[in-house]
């Protein structure tokens, strides 16, 4: 009676397995994989080395949405230098003359100020390929960053809202139609909501010209298990080149 | 002894038919200004314009009832209130109404592209005179001959305004000078003359009617010469040794034996693509559906002269005569109609909100304002499909002006812009942002200065320095706490000062910008801290302690990711 229970258990268990292995067929099918165009490297060893061992081939996927956002508000200008690495780095796979994208809400434009050209050359992005929309509205910026999806010579966008985020509906669309692509488009918030974003990380500002980064998110596929890893970086561009007129003035003990 | 009498001078031909096919209509206004007016009167009563005019209120326009009641222009307002006690009055704006009638020129764009400006501006009294001209060769049998044309323009005015209308006289004939003429000092409000019958036409009107100035009608009249013709009987080199050149050559003008030209409010357009409409159209998706007709029409003319369109005028004529305008800048020319479509559906839809097509669209007018030479991309020959379709796939810099017309035709052109450097040491003049549309070529390196390290300059500079207060150890030095925003921040390391002195020479070389920023006067201290929390910021103390100021200010100027 027992066994012909546990036979009756097991082979229910068994087709359940049966249709969920199914049910992953049919949704693979339908949903694109994304490793399948470029990939690009951070050059911090431990995110590198982290993708290495997470995704085959290794490397952030280009063809995506990736969401870069803030621990608090007070970490944006963080973010933001978290956010234009990636896109150096994504620029460095298109062409010479591509531009970026880059646009603003106007409340993140009236917070976190505009885009500085001599600076940029310090994080790897050349001023002359910067196309900026000064201060538009949400809705505006989704639509300039969908447009911009669909135009071969734009490498890669990189929009900021800082107060208002994107709903669900909108960044599974611009996910969809950032791998159909195969090029990149980065979000960079003030806060976050449910997303359909392929990475997701979470940047706060650290002492000593750090970045707190964790990676909240990783979705390659469907049902790749959400991480978390985090960690504490110390990138070369936000150093201050040891000049003698620039010399720390006090360092303080706090 | 007496001497023979001279045989009498051969005369020139008194009448030679005018020297072009043009037919020109002349369209006078007589009371443009009074029934045009924003003013509510009465309009059955006496109505004037006031204005001061030669030291004294003046009538400047009235309506008809008002010259019925026998006040006339230029008269005095005391003169006009002793004749007609009760007259209505108000204030004359003659640049509104010289606006109007721009709108009325762009109006009568429906009959013909070339729409010219009076050649008299001012009446003998030195007032404005309101009067259009048109050149209507080869239009006027698409409205059913001239004088129906004529009439249509008359009942449409007459609609004006539901308690008035705009009077209005008019005449066609071969030249500028007979049509101007005849529309002021015929004996009928509508009179069209025959093609190369100026002269008979013109000759019995008064010499007033060929544009002289006052003084020549003046002396005309105590020459006791009443008719044109009485003037045109004299040699034309007497009349020049008597009246100088300018009568003999409105003479001339008038009898179509010299040329004059229309000088036009508008160039006529090259590439034009306009619809009538028999009814009207009041849904935007009508609308763009009949816009996208427009745009092939007009790719159709581009193409085959090899042009592309860089700028895109849509005028929409509402069924009350009110016409919209669309404007939509192009950055790189383009001979697509589709790409051209889409701008446009962008821009209508945008106006979904504020859009009034009153009681509909009646024409539709698509101009291609501003074109240049373009390479036509090459249609497969020969080639299988495939790879056909791979050759014609646009160019990286067509993409590019696709994305940005798109982008400019909906968020505007000032805002998407790109950073152009601008050679100036003050950090927030070091660059400026200028439209796509204008920095295609402008793009270069130029923003890294060498001399700058670019990690000791912020990533992101707030538009404008803002105040914050800071305390600080010693006057001279670093901050030590600081409130920005209304957060407190202590701070933990601070690098610097990098000095920054004013331009000395920008007073000098005459910069407007620079005297309208007056703290740009003082030297800046930049100092580069981070706070307890690892945020770093740019902030500066403006002015030197002691030397410029004795309690400086600090600014907060920019942020460090």
């Amino acid at each position: 009676m027992q066994r012909a229970f546990n036979k009756s258990r097991q082979a229910k268990s068994m087709t359940r397995q049966h249709k969920l292995n199914r049910l992953h067929k049919l949704v693979a099918k339908h949903e694109p994989m994304v490793q399948r165009g470029a990939s690009i490297r951070t050059g911090f060893a431990e995110i590198d080395a982290y993708f290495d061992t997470q995704v085959s081939g290794g490397g952030i996927p280009c063809g995506g949405l990736h969401e870069v956002a803030a621990e608090s508000t007070a970490d944006m200008p963080a973010v933001l230098g978290f956010a234009h690495r990636l896109a150096a780095r994504f620029m460095a796979q298109g062409a010479d003359d591509d531009v970026l994208l880059y646009g603003q809400t106007h409340a993140a434009c009236r917070d976190g100020g505009q885009p500085y050209g001599p600076a940029l050359a310090a994080h790897g992005l050349s001023p002359p390929t910067l196309v900026y929309l000064d201060g538009v509205t949400l809705p505006d910026l989704l639509w300039a960053g969908e447009q911009a999806l669909s135009c071969a010579s734009v490498a890669c966008s990189l929009l900021t809202s800082s107060e208002s985020v994107p709903d669900f509906t909108h960044s599974r669309r611009l996910s969809l139609a950032a791998r159909a692509a195969e090029r990149p488009l980065l979000l960079a918030l003030g806060k976050t909501a449910a997303s359909a974003a392929t990475t997701r990380w979470r940047v706060a500002a650290l002492p000593q010209n750090g970045w707190q980064v964790t990676l909240e998110k990783l979705r390659l596929t469907y049902d790749t298990p959400p991480p978390s890893v985090g960690w504490s970086l110390y990138p070369a561009a936000t150093q201050i080149a040891e000049k003698p007129n620039v010399m720390p003035l006090m360092r303080r003990a706090v | 002894m007496t001497a023979a009498p001279l045989p009498p001078k051969p005369q020139e031909p008194l009448l030679t038919p005018s020297l072009t096919g043009r037919r020109i209509v002349a369209l006078w206004f007589p009371h443009w200004a009074a029934e045009t007016s924003r003013a509510d009167y009465d309009a059955t009563q006496p109505f004037a314009l006031i204005d001061m005019h030669k030291n004294a209120q003046r009538l400047v326009g009235l309506n008809e009832a008002a010259g019925i009641a026998g006040l006339y222009p230029a008269m005095t307002l005391p003169d006009a209130r002793a004749l007609v006690p009760d007259v209505q009055t108000a204030m004359a704006d003659p640049q509104d109404a010289a606006a109007r009638l721009q709108k009325c020129a762009y109006w009568l764009q429906r009959y013909t592209p070339w729409i010219g400006e009076d050649t008299m501006p001012q009446t003998a009294d030195g007032l404005n005179d309101y009067g259009l001209l048109l050149d209507i060769s080869g239009c006027a049998h698409l409205f059913g001959g001239e004088r129906a044309l004529l009439e249509d323009i008359a009942t449409r005015l007459a609609a004006y305004r539901d308690d008035r209308a705009v009077t209005m006289r008019a005449a066609i004939a071969g030249s500028i000078g007979a049509a101007w003429g005849l529309a002021r000092f015929a004996a009928t409000d509508l009179s069209i003359v025959p093609e190369g019958q100026d002269a008979e036409a013109v000759l019995p009107l008064p010499p007033a009617a060929l544009r002289l100035n006052p003084q020549h009608i003046d002396l005309c009249q105590r020459l006791g010469l009443d008719t044109i013709a009485e003037l045109a009987r004299f040699p034309r080199a007497d009349l020049t040794r008597r009246f100088g050149p300018e009568p003999v050559l409105r003479l001339e003008q008038a009898l179509g034996q010299a040329g004059e030209s229309l000088n036009p409010y508008l160039p006529p357009p090259q590439f034009l693509a306009r619809k009538n409409l028999p009814q009207g159209v009041t849904q935007i998706e009508a609308l763009t559906a009949l816009i996208g007709e427009l745009c092939e029409m007009l790719v159709a003319q581009l193409q085959a002269e090899g042009q592309g369109a860089q700028r895109l005028d849509v005028a929409l004529t509402r069924s009350d005569n009110l016409v919209l305008a669309l404007a939509v800048p192009l950055a790189h020319p383009s001979a697509d109609a589709a790409h051209m479509l889409r701008l446009f559906e962008e821009r209508l839809t945008r106006l979904s909100g504020g859009f009034d097509a009153g009681f509909g669209i009646e024409g539709l007018q698509l101009v291609a304002s501003k074109t240049t030479a373009m390479t036509m991309p090459q249609e497969n020959i020969g080639l299988s499909n495939r790879l056909g379709g791979r050759l014609r796939k646009s160019t990286p810099i067509a993409a590019l002006g696709g994305l940005y017309d798109r982008l400019v035709s909906r968020l505007g052109a000032h805002v998407v812009v790109r950073p152009v450097p601008h050679a100036s040491y003050i950090p927030e003049r070091a660059v400026r942002f200028v439209s796509v549309l204008q920095a295609q070529d402008t793009a270069s390196d130029e923003l890294v200065n060498p001399l700058v390290d670019a990690a000791a300059r912020p990533l992101f500079m707030l538009c404008a320095p803002e105040p914050i207060e800071v305390i600080a150890e010693i006057p001279e030095g670093a901050p030590c706490r600081f409130r920005w925003r209304r957060v407190l921040h202590e701070v933990t390391t601070a690098y610097g000062p990098e000095r920054i002195s004013p331009e000395w020479w920008g007073g000098l070389m005459g910069e407007s910008h620079t005297g309208a920023q007056n703290h740009n006067r003082k030297t800046r201290d930049y100092y580069r801290v981070e706070d307890m929390q690892g945020h770093r910021f740019w902030l500066y103390r403006d002015g030197l302690y002691e030397r410029e100021t004795g309690n400086p200010r600090w600014f907060m100027h920019g942020v460090f990711p």
